[in-house]
C-alpha cells in the first residue's frame, strides 16, 4: 500500500523517493543481499558433509561470521548437535528490521532456488511482474526484488562509519539480553534519542496520503504498529518544499506511516544516530548556528520552506511552516577568512584517474582507499562475497572444488574495483559508467579521488571529472600499452590536458601480470617511455610527469612499497609509491583574486542529499566563494535558490572557496531548474547565456563546419561547428583566413554555434566530439549572442 | 502524392499540374515545389458574414475553390502542414480579387499549380520524385542517452523530431537507489511517448541508438514490458526493435546510425543510402584535404565552370533548401548549375535538407562538389571575406536554416 502512494509521488517528483532511500547505507539491504549469494554456498558445503541446515540457520551463520562461509560452515558442523543459540540471537536482531516486502523478496529468492539469472538490465530485475494487470502506482512494491540481487549500498562509506557499523553489529549479536519483541533492532539507546511520540504509529498503516503533500509523507519512515519504536528524527524535521500549509490531514498523516516502512526507520535512524558526528546535515546537532537558528526559528516572514532546529525541538508543524527561518548569510568575510586560515590549513588536491577501459583505474582507487584506511577490509571482503556471480553458485554445487577457486580469482579482482562502481548497472557489467568521487586524507593531505570511466563512450563523464581535477592519475596496463594508445589512454591524455591540468602522475599498472615473468623492469621501461612520448608531444612538461610501477590488485607500490628483495626489488630506485607521489604533488592554493571573484559553480551533480535535503547540487567552485545563507543564481534558468549548507568531503562547513569541491544544499527553489551542467554563479554577476561563440581550439582530426557535441566539463550540449574563421600559427598569428578544413594538429579560430543557449564565459575549456571521438578542444575566445 | 493530370510543356515549362496529397510527407513534397509567384489552386475554407438588415450577423463556413498567387510559405514539419499564403488571383462570389489569403492545403484534396517562371528541371525532378509511388520506407528511431531521448520519424524524405524526452538524473551515489529509480522512470516516460507517437496496429521499425548500454537497457525494458502485459500489439512488435549505437542522444548522432550497416540494410532505400554514402566520400576527401572535394557555393560553381564535376565521377550535391530562396534570381543560378553538372555528364544529387545527409550539408553552405581531378585554388581571392568582422551577425533564422531550427519551435518538450 504504502508504495502506491509512493509511486503517484515519484511521478510528479523525481526527488520524493521512497522510504528506503537512506541517507546512509543500509546493512540490513546488504545482508539480504548477501544471503541470496551465499547461502547456496554454504547449503552445498554442507550436503557434502550430509548435513542439512535451513536457511535461516546458514544466514544467521553467514551474519555471524560477516559472510565468511568457510567459518559458517565450520559453526554449522559443529553445531548440528547442539543447537546454535548466540546466533539464533543475532539472527533476531538483525532480522527484525526488514520490511515485510524484503522478507517476501527473501523468501521468493530462495523458492527460487539459487538459480537466480543475474540480471543483465535493470528492467530485468522486473522480469515476471505483471506490470499491465497491476497499476501503474502498485509498481513500486517491485523494489523488494532489488534485495534478490546483490546491490549494496555501502561504498562511500568513510571507514569511520564502517567502524560503527561494525560495532552495531557486533554489538546486536553480543547482546543476548536486547528486548527482543518490541524494539528491534533499535536498543534503548536508540529510544533515547527518538524525537517523536510513539503513539503516532498507531495509525493504519493504509490510509491513502493526500496528493498534495507528497515528499513528506513518503519519506517519514514508521515502525511497524505491533512493535512501537522511535521514528527517525528526520520525520519531525522533513519538512522543506511544502508549497503550502498542509491540511489537518495531511498533517496528521505526516507524522505517520505505513509498519511496511519499519525497516527503513530503523535503519536510517541506526544510521544517523551512528554517525552523527559525520551527519550531512550541518545544522544538525550542537553547533554555534544553533542559537542564530533558534532566534530566526521565531522571526516573522512566511517561508515555504519549513526547516526545524536540529536539536530535536518540538514544533508543531502548522507553526514550523509558518514561521520557519530564512536562511540568514552571517555575512562573513570569506576570502579574509580564507587568507588567515591559509597557513594553519591542510593541503588539499583532487585528482582524476584516467586511462583506457580495464586497465585497472578503479581497482587501484580501490586499493588506495583500502590502504589509507578510508574504506575497511571487511568492506572489500563484504564486496568480494557479493560478486560470486549466480550462476556460479549453481555451478559451485555440483563441481565445488574446481569452481571454488574460479570463484576465489572472480572475487579478488573486482571487490576493490566495486569500492568505486557504485552503480548497478557498472557492478552487473564491470565497467565504471560515471565519475565516482571519494574522499581520503593522510598527514598531510586531504585527497579527493575522482574514478574515471575508461571507456570510449563514456568519455562525456570522464570530462566531468577532469574539470573538477587538480592532477591526473593516468593508468596504464603494462601488458596492454598499444590498445591504450590507439583507445583512451591517448585520447584521455589530450583531454587532460585540453581540461587544463598540467600534472600527471603515470601508474604503470599490473606489474604483478607481466611476461614472462612478473614486475619485468623492461616492461616498465618500455611502456614509460612510450608514454612520455606522448605526453611531452601533448605539451606535458617533463618535471610534472612521474612514473610508478605498481599494482593495484596486490597493492604492490600504491601506498605500501613493493619488497625491496626479489622480483620488485628495481622498484626501489624508481620515484616511491603512487602516494608518495600523490603528496608531494604540490597543493593547488587559488590566487586570492580568483577567491575573491564572483561565483562561479558548474553542478555536476543534482541529487537528494539527505531527507533534511531534499535538494543538493555538487562541482568544484571555478571561481568565487560561498557561504551558508548566501543566494545564488542558476543558469541558465535565471532562477535564484538559497544556500542553506555546504559540505566539503561530507564535512559540514561555513563557507568554501574556489577550488575546493563542494555540495551546496539548496532551498527556494524547484529543481526542475537545475540541471548537471548548468552554473551557479553570484547574482550580482552572472555568467551570461551564450549561443553563439569564437573559440581557438587545436583540432585532433580534421575538423569541417560540422555537428559536433560540444563539451565544457560536465555540460554537453548539441552545436555545430558554423565557420572556420582562420588558422593561427604556434604565437596565434593568422596563417589563413577562411580555411576550407582545419586538419589534424592545426590551430584554428572557429565560430561554435550551440543549439541552445548554454552559460559560457571567455576562457572557458571547450571540447568538441563528433561521432564518438573528440575532434578539437580549445578556449572560448570571443562570445556572441 | 498522386498526379491527376498535367499538361507541362517540356520546351518552356509553361502548363499546369493537379496533384493530390494522400499523406502527411506529401505536404513536403508541395513545401518543395510551390514557390513565391506561383498560381495555386485549391481548396479552401472562407468564413462568410452576412448582416440582416436587422443588425444581426450570421456567420457561414463554405467550402470554395480558391486560386492565389503565392506570396509566402510555411511549413510546420512537426504537423506536417503547409500552410501558403497570396493574393486572390481569380474573383468569386465569395472572395474579391487582390484580397490576401492563407490556404491550408490538406490531404486528399486536389491542388493545382501553374509556375510563374516555368517548370525548371529541378521543379520536374522534384514532381517526379513526389509522385513516385515506390514503397516508402519509414522508421522511428530513438537516439538516447541516460535522462535524454529524441524520438524521431524518419521518412524518405525527412528526419521529424517528434518528441524529446529530458530528465534530470542524479549521478550514481554510494548507498542510493535513486539513480536506478530516476533512470526507470526516465525509461517509463520515454516508453509512454513512444507508445503516443507509434501506430501499433501499423508499426515501423523501431530503432533505438545510444552511447552505453542505455539503448539496449531501454529494449530490455520495452520487452518486460511486452513480456508481463496483455498488449498482443505489443508482443508483435518486439521484433521490429533494433538497437544500434550512437556516440550521444543528440539528433546529429543520427547521421552515424543511419550510415551504419544495422540500419541500412533494414532502410533498403536506395536513394538515402546513395546520398549517405555520398556525403562520406566527400567528408573522407576533404578530412585528407584531398583538393578533389570542395564545398561552398563559389567554389563549386568555379569548379564546375571549369569542367570538373563532369563524367568520370562528377558529383553535385545540393540542398533543397537552396531551391527554396525567395528569390528566383538566387534559384535560377542553382538550377543552372544543376543543368550544366547533368550536361557534363556528373551526377546531381538534390539532398533533402530535413534529412541528416542534407543536414550536414547545410553546415557547408547548402552546396558540395566530388571532383574529377583536383583543383587546388579554386577558393584563392576569397581570403579577403569579412567573415572574422560579422561572425555573429549572420547568425540563423536565413531561409538556408531550415533544420533543426525550423523544427524548434513545434517539438515538444517533456521536462521531469
Ligand atoms: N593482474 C592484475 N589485474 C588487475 C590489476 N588491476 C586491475 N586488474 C584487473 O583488470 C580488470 C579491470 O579493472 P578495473 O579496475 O575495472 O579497470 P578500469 O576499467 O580501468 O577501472 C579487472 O578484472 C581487474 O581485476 C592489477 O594490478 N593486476
Ligand atoms: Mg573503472
Amino acid at each position: 500500500m504504502q508504495r502506491v502512494k509512493n509511486i503517484d509521488y515519484d511521478e510528479d517528483d523525481v526527488y520524493s523517493e521512497e522510504e528506503e532511500y537512506h541517507e546512509e547505507p543500509s546493512y540490513t539491504d546488504e545482508d539480504r543481499e548477501s544471503f541470496t549469494a551465499l547461502t547456496p554456498v554454504v547449503r552445498a558445503e554442507l550436503q557434502e558433509s550430509g548435513l542439512q541446515a535451513s536457511d535461516k540457520e546458514i544466514e544467521e551463520a553467514l551474519w555471524h561470521y560477516y559472510w565468511h562461509v568457510g567459518k559458517s560452515v565450520a559453526y554449522l558442523k559443529n553445531s548440528r548437535t547442539p543447537r546454535p543459540q548466540q546466533p539464533q540471537q543475532g539472527k533476531k536482531d538483525k532480522e527484525k528490521p526488514k520490511s515485510k516486502f524484503d522478507q517476501a523478496a527473501e523468501e521468493s529468492a530462495k523458492k527460487a532456488g539459487c538459480m537466480i539469472p543475474f540480471p543483465s538490465t535493470a528492467s530485468d530485475w522486473f522480469q515476471g511482474i505483471s506490470w499491465s494487470v497491476i497499476p501503474l502506482g502498485i509498481q513500486g512494491e517491485l523494489v523488494p526484488a532489488f534485495a534478490a540481487y546483490p546491490r549494496p549500498q555501502l561504498l562511500g562509506g568513510s571507514s569511520k562509519l564502517a567502524k560503527l557499523a561494525e560495532e552495531r553489529r557486533k554489538k546486536a549479536a553480543a547482546s543476548q539480553a536486547a528486548p527482543a519483541a518490541p524494539s528491534g533492532a533499535l536498543g534503548s539507546l536508540d529510544r533515547l534519542s527518538k524525537s517523536k511520540d510513539v503513539k503516532e504509529n498507531v495509525l493504519p498503516p493504509t490510509m491513502p496520503e493526500p496528493r498534495k503533500y507528497p515528499i513528506r509523507q513518503k519519506r517519514e519512515p514508521t515502525p511497524p504498529p505491533k512493535e512501537p519504536s522511535p521514528e527517525p528524527e528526520e520525520a519531525t524535521e522533513d519538512l522543506p518544499d511544502l508549497r503550502a500549509s498542509p491540511t489537518e490531514f495531511a498533517k496528521t498523516m505526516a507524522t505517520h506511516a505505513a509498519p511496511s516502512q519499519v525497516a527503513e526507520a530503523a535503519e536510517t535512524h541506526m544510521d544517523s544516530i551512528f554517525r552523527s558526528s559525520s551527519n550531512e546535515d550541518p545544522f544538525k546537532g550542537p553547533s554555534p548556528d544553533d542559537t542564530v537558528m533558534r532566534a530566526q526559528w521565531h522571526s516573522k516572514g512566511i517561508n515555504k520552506h519549513a526547516r526545524k532546529p536540529s536539536d530535536g525541538l518540538l514544533i508543531k508543524k502548522t507553526e514550523a511552516l509558518k514561521l520557519e527561518p530564512k536562511i540568514k548569510s552571517k555575512g562573513l568575510d570569506v576570502p579574509k577568512l580564507w587568507a588567515e586560515g591559509r597557513a594553519s590549513r591542510k593541503s588539499a588536491a583532487a585528482f582524476v584517474v584516467i586511462g583506457h577501459v580495464d586497465h585497472g583505474k578503479s581497482t587501484l582507487m580501490g586499493r588506495l582507499l583500502l590502504d589509507t584506511g578510508a574504506v575497511a577490509q571487511r568492506d572489500i571482503d563484504k564486496y568480494a562475497a557479493l560478486l560470486i556471480p549466480h550462476t556460479f553458485v549453481s555451478m559451485l554445487i555440483n563441481a565445488r572444488r574446481y569452481q571454488k577457486q574460479a570463484t576465489e580469482l572472480n572475487k579478488s579482482s573486482f571487490a576493490l574495483a566495486w569500492v568505486m562502481d557504485t552503480g548497478s548497472e557498472e557492478r552487473e557489467r564491470g565497467i565504471t559508467v560515471d565519475i565516482a568521487q571519494h574522499p581520503f586524507s593522510t598527514l598531510t593531505t586531504d585527497f579527493t579521488v575522482l574514478d574515471a570511466p575508461g571507456h570510449r563512450d563514456f568519455v562525456p563523464n570522464m570530462l566531468a571529472g577532469a574539470s573538477m581535477a587538480d592532477l591526473a592519475v593516468l593508468v596504464v596496463d603494462a601488458n596492454q600499452l598499444e590498445s591504450g594508445m590507439k583507445g583512451q589512454t591517448r585520447e584521455h591524455i589530450l583531454l587532460a590536458k585540453a581540461c587544463g591540468l598540467e600534472r600527471v602522475v603515470v601508474a604503470v599498472n599490473k606489474l604483478d601480470a607481466t611476461t614472462p615473468t612478473a614486475w619485468d623492469e623492461n616492461t616498465f621501461q618500455s611502456v614509460r617511455s612510450g608514454v612520455q612520448k606522448l605526453l611531452t608531444s601533448v605539451g606535458f612538461q617533463d618535471p610534472n610527469i612521474s612514473f610508478v610501477p605498481c599494482s593495484g590488485l596486490s597493492g604492490t607500490n600504491v601506498v605500501n612499497p613493493a619488497p625491496s628483495t626479489g622480483p620488485t626489488a628495481w622498484v626501489a630506485s624508481t620515484s616511491g609509491t603512487i602516494l608518495q607521489q600523490l603528496e608531494s604533488s604540490p597543493p593547488t592554493s587559488p590566487p586570492e583574486e580568483l577567491v575573491k571573484a564572483p561565483l562561479r559553480l558548474q553542478i555536476t551533480d543534482v541529487f537528494r542529499g539527505s531527507i533534511t535535503n531534499p535538494i543538493s547540487v555538487s562541482g568544484r567552485l571555478a571561481a568565487g566563494n560561498v557561504q551558508i545563507g548566501d543566494t545564488v543564481l542558476t543558469q541558465p534558468s535565471g532562477e535564484k535558490a538559497i544556500v542553506k549548507g555546504i559540505e566539503i568531503s561530507a564535512e559540514p562547513r561555513e563557507w568554501a572557496v574556489a577550488g575546493e569541491l563542494v555540495t551546496l544544499h539548496l532551498s527556494d527553489i524547484d529543481p526542475v531548474h537545475l540541471r548537471a551542467g548548468d552554473v551557479l554563479c553570484s547574482v550580482d554577476k552572472p555568467v551570461a547565456i551564450v549561443r553563439n561563440f569564437v573559440a581557438q581550439v587545436t583540432a585532433m582530426e580534421a575538423l569541417l563546419p560540422q555537428g559536433v557535441d560540444v563539451h565544457v566539463g560536465r555540460l554537453h550540449v548539441p552545436g555545430s561547428v558554423a565557420a572556420l574563421i582562420s588558422t593561427v600559427d604556434a604565437n596565434g598569428e593568422v596563417v589563413r583566413k577562411k580555411p576550407r578544413v582545419v586538419k589534424g594538429g592545426d590551430t584554428a579560430n572557429v565560430k561554435v554555434s550551440l543549439q541552445e543557449g548554454a552559460p559560457l564565459a571567455v576562457g572557458d575549456r571547450i571540447i568538441l566530439r563528433s561521432g564518438g571521438s573528440t575532434i578539437a578542444a580549445g578556449q572560448v575566445d570571443r562570445t556572441g549572442s | 502524392m498522386r498526379l491527376i493530370k498535367q499538361n507541362i510543356e517540356h520546351k518552356d515549362g509553361s502548363g499546369t499540374a493537379t496533384l493530390l496529397p494522400e499523406e502527411p510527407e506529401d505536404m513536403w513534397h508541395a513545401y518543395n515545389l510551390i514557390r513565391p509567384n506561383d498560381l495555386l489552386r485549391a481548396s479552401a475554407m472562407r468564413k462568410i458574414i452576412t448582416e440582416s438588415g436587422a443588425g444581426s450577423r450570421s456567420v457561414e463556413r463554405v467550402h470554395t475553390t480558391l486560386t492565389i498567387r503565392v506570396t509566402k510559405l510555411d511549413f510546420d514539419p512537426q504537423a506536417s502542414q503547409l500552410h501558403v499564403s497570396g493574393r486572390v488571383a481569380e474573383e468569386n462570389k465569395h472572395v474579391k480579387l487582390g484580397g490576401y489569403h492563407t490556404l491550408d492545403l490538406e490531404l486528399q484534396r486536389n491542388f493545382t499549380l501553374e509556375k510563374n517562371e516555368g517548370w525548371d528541371s529541378v521543379a520536374i525532378d522534384t514532381l517526379k520524385e513526389a509522385v513516385s509511388q515506390d514503397a516508402k520506407a519509414q522508421l522511428w528511431a530513438i537516439v538516447m542517452q541516460e535522462g535524454l531521448a529524441n524520438i524521431c520519424l524518419i521518412t524518405e524524405h525527412q528526419t521529424i523530431l517528434r518528441q524529446r524526452v529530458e530528465v534530470s538524473l542524479p549521478k550514481k551515489r554510494a548507498g542510493s537507489t535513486d539513480h536506478d529509480k530516476a533512470l526507470q522512470k526516465f525509461f517509463q516516460t520515454t516508453f509512454d511517448s513512444v507508445l503516443r507517437q507509434i501506430d501499433l496496429a501499423n508499426p515501423k521499425p523501431l530503432l533505438l541508438a545510444s552511447p552505453g548500454f542505455t539503448a539496449s537497457s531501454f529494449q530490455q525494458f520495452i520487452k518486460t514490458q511486452a513480456a508481463t502485459g496483455a498488449n498482443k500489439q505489443l508482443q508483435q512488435f518486439l521484433p521490429k526493435i533494433i538497437v544500434a549505437h550512437s556516440a550521444s542522444a543528440h539528433l546529429h548522432s543520427l547521421s552515424e546510425v543511419l550510415s551504419s550497416q544495422a540500419v541500412t540494410s533494414k532502410l533498403s532505400d536506395t536513394k538515402f543510402a546513395r546520398e549517405t554514402q555520398l556525403m562520406e566520400r566527400f567528408f573522407e576527401l576533404m578530412r585528407n584535404d584531398d583538393a578533389r572535394a570542395w564545398y561552398g557555393p563559389k567554389e563549386c560553381e568555379a569548379a564546375v565552370e571549369r569542367g570538373a564535376v563532369g563524367k568520370g565521377g562528377g558529383v553535385l550535391l545540393i540542398s533543397n533548401a537552396l531551391f527554396r530562396s525567395q528569390n528566383i534570381a538566387t534559384r535560377q543560378r542553382w538550377v543552372k548549375l544543376v543543368d550544366e553538372v547533368k550536361e557534363q555528364g556528373g551526377e546531381v544529387r538534390v539532398l533533402s535538407s530535413m534529412h541528416e545527409s542534407g543536414k550536414r550539408l547545410e553546415g557547408l553552405g547548402g552546396i558540395a562538389a566530388i571532383l574529377t581531378f583536383p583543383i587546388e585554388d579554386l577558393n584563392d581571392g576569397d581570403d579577403e571575406g569579412g567573415i572574422e568582422d560579422d561572425v555573429f551577425a549572420n547568425g540563423d533564422g536565413d531561409d538556408h536554416v531550415n533544420g533543426f531550427e525550423g523544427r524548434r519551435e513545434h517539438y515538444e518538450d517533456i521536462e521531469i
